[in-house]
């Protein structure tokens, strides 16, 4: 651990804004003091995955429509709770990486690769041919999956 | 690398006698600007600069500060009532001269344009008698007001180069003249966005952001202009020191630091893309309709503010308008555009003349006489029925029948809602093998940046560049003028240093040692 790793921490901790994806339907929960608010899941990228029940700030009247695959704004509380205060014209989208070795007095690009993934609802076909060999019923219609940058399925997501 | 004059290369590069010598200039920042003494083809002569050459001494130079001591007897610099203090004081610009006694002043290097910011120090002591003053003098890198206030530019269309829209925010909000500036007037990338600003950043970050695209760095040279190092390290040495060169002092500093070892690059992509949002109801209509009306026309709107797009709409009929008893028209819908649709209702002709006829039929019925049928034989009672009644009875229900036919009809439009969004995409350059919980990630967020090739390209130099970062090198040789911030020299043994930092003590006569703190160059 360096200090400049501590100073890293505490600028990602400092952040107060995000942007992230709205992976979910809108939901109601009951949150820590007991009122009922409505919240979704947001992705918030690749390294940090997805966001649990982000409640909607109130009295916001810019967030007059959002749904699954919307991009929308995340702003810290005072308490460090994330929540939803706006629509987002930026979407976080696939990565490129690029890996180098180094060694004394060189170095090389040994390859790249395309990274990133989506959430979205599965479609008919998909909900009747990716549990071979059981077909359709298995997944409830409205399953959310989850497909890499190539469009490749990944993963079934668990939704509340 | 520094241009200087043959004579003065030959001088340095010749092996004979070296009788290195300088001169400090002062202007009177009431008088001259430092955007005139830098402009100025060689030394300004108009105002005349006043010579501090004779009063300086003990001179340290960096590539970012001069400082020296001034003898000054006669209290000619004493901030109060010193005769020449006006050069000295705050903002008064100086410029150091490096050359040799056997070459003309006019073929001698600038090696250190700077202000002075405050006040100099100065100091009399009846003791000792000693009238001693000490001089720091910044470059111009070090303004103050470069890097605090904050500034809007105006808006650059896609398609303009960086470099005419650096140009624009030098001369605007640095009061730079094209003379002052060393790089190029076209850097060969464009602007990928449809507009693009510098809003509410402090100016020398507006001009970093707009030259990380091309993987450079500014600073001031040592003539005050504004210069760049090319963070991409594939270029010869400007300098080989060969075996023959004396290296006085090769030293390979301790660097406790760990490493950046992942870089990623942030933009925001070009192009707008398509986001589709799931299959939903994006509208509904209702209306109430039958033989009075003709024609219904409802417009659904996706959304209330009217900025929701949606794609594959269809209607869904709720409740028809012949779900009463007669059917009585046809339901039709439209997508007009990606905003709205349209549902058009149309009530068959026949239902609005029927009512008509039904209504003349029942008045004409009432003037109808009454012929009265008696039935029985003989009777003097019975039932009578009113033939024309029968007919107004008839009519009657004619006009119920289609009174019954008015309703609400209900429909619902749904379809893909859809919209438009920059991508916020990433370029990441990282160790081969790296465990995540090893990474020290180093973030660039540059909104210049249009495509993830220019970003792969700024990434992989970054992560090169933060590599040679950390094996710092430091170097001693004999002074060689022409060296400069952002060169490679070339060892003896075949590595290479970039130069990161320079600093050396200059005195009359006698060849300064240079000391070159640089980092090791990596090499593809």
């Amino acid at each position: 651990m360096s200090i400049r790793q501590i100073i890293d921490w505490a600028i990602e901790d400092s952040r107060s804004q995000m942007t992230g994806t709205i992976v979910s339907p809108f939901y109601e929960y009951s949150d820590y003091g007991g009122h009922w608010v409505w919240a979704c899941d947001v992705d918030l990228g690749e390294n940090l995955g997805v966001l649990r029940c982000v409640p909607v700030a109130a009295n916001n009247r810019e967030l007059i429509y959002a749904e699954q695959g919307r991009a929308v704004t995340l702003s810290r509380l005072n308490n460090g709770k994330w929540v939803i205060t706006g629509l987002a014209k930026s979407l976080n989208s696939t990565v490129h990486y690029i890996f180098m070795s180094f060694t004394d007095d060189t170095y090389q690009v040994l390859r790249k690769q395309l990274r990133g993934y989506i959430i979205r609802p599965l479609t008919y076909g998909e909900l009747g041919t990716l549990v071979v060999p059981y077909g359709y019923g298995v997944l409830p219609y409205g399953a959310q999956g989850k497909f890499d940058a190539e469009g490749n399925f990944l993963e079934i997501v668990e939704t509340y | 690398m520094r241009n200087i004059s043959a004579a003065l290369e030959n001088i340095i590069l010749g092996g004979g006698t070296r009788r290195p010598d300088y001169k400090v200039y002062a202007w009177d920042p009431a008088e001259a600007t430092i955007s005139e003494v830098v402009s100025a083809n060689g030394i300004l002569d108009d105002p005349a600069p006043v010579d501090l050459t004779p009063y300086v001494s003990d001179v340290s130079w960096s590539d970012r500060q001069l400082t020296f001591a001034l003898v000054d007897p006669a209290g000619l610099f004493h901030p109060d009532f010193g005769e020449l203090r006006h050069c000295l004081k705050d903002g008064a610009i100086l410029r150091l001269l490096e050359g040799d006694e056997t070459v003309p002043e006019v073929d001698w290097a600038i090696t250190f344009t700077g202000q002075v910011h405050g006040q100099i120090g100065w100091k009399q002591s009846r003791s000792t008698g000693q009238i001693t003053s000490r001089l720091t003098v910044f470059g111009r890198g070090e303004t103050q007001a470069y890097k605090r206030r904050k500034i809007t530019s105006q808006e650059y269309t896609v398609g303009t180069d960086i470099g005419i829209a650096l140009y624009d925010i030098c001369k605007t909000f640095l009061g730079l003249t094209g003379k002052e500036m060393r790089i190029p007037f076209t850097l060969g990338r464009q602007f990928k966005h449809k507009t693009n600003q510098l809003a509410q950043v402090t100016p020398w970050d507006g001009v970093c952001s707009l030259l990380k695209v091309v993987c450079y760095q500014p600073f001031f040279d040592g003539e005050g202009k504004l210069s760049y190092v090319n963070k991409s390290l594939h270029r010869p040495a400007a300098r080989l020191f060969e075996d023959g060169d004396r290296i006085k002092e090769l030293e390979v500093p301790e660097c406790s630091q760990d490493t950046v070892n992942k870089v990623t690059v942030t933009f925001l992509d070009s192009q707008l893309e398509r986001v589709d949002g799931p299959y939903q109801k994006l509208g509904q209509a209702q209306v109430t309709t039958g033989f009075f009306s003709m024609h219904e026309t409802l417009e659904t709107w996706w959304s209330e503010d009217r900025k929701q797009r949606a794609d594959g709409t269809s209607m869904k009929v709720i409740k028809s308008v012949n779900s009463g008893i007669l059917p009585v028209g046809s339901e039709h819908y439209t997508q007009l555009d990606e905003f709205h649709g349209q549902i058009e209702v149309e009530i068959s002709v026949w239902v609005p003349i029927l009512a008509t006829v039904m209504i003349a039929e029942y008045l004409a019925a009432a003037f109808i006489p009454d012929d009265v049928i008696v039935l029985g034989f003989g009777a003097s009672e019975g039932i009578t029925i009113p033939v024309g009644r029968i007919i107004q009875a008839q009519a009657m229900i004619g006009i119920l029948l289609i009174m019954m036919s008015i309703g609400s009809a209900q429909y619902e439009v749904w379809g893909t809602p859809y919209d438009f969004a920059y991508l916020e995409k990433k370029s990441v350059a990282v160790e081969d093998g790296l465990d995540y919980w090893l990474e020290n990630n180093l973030d660039i967020k540059n909104d210049f940046i249009g495509t993830h090739d220019q970003a792969d390209i700024i990434a992989m130099t970054e992560l090169s560049w933060q590599k040679c970062l950390s094996m710092p090198r430091k170097v001693s040789v004999a002074d060689d003028p022409r060296l400069e911030v952002g060169d490679i020299i070339g060892l003896p043994d075949g590595r290479k240093l970039v130069i990161s930092a320079l600093s050396k003590n200059i005195k009359r006569g006698e060849i300064p040692t240079l000391l070159i703190e640089g980092c090791k160059v990596l090499t593809a």
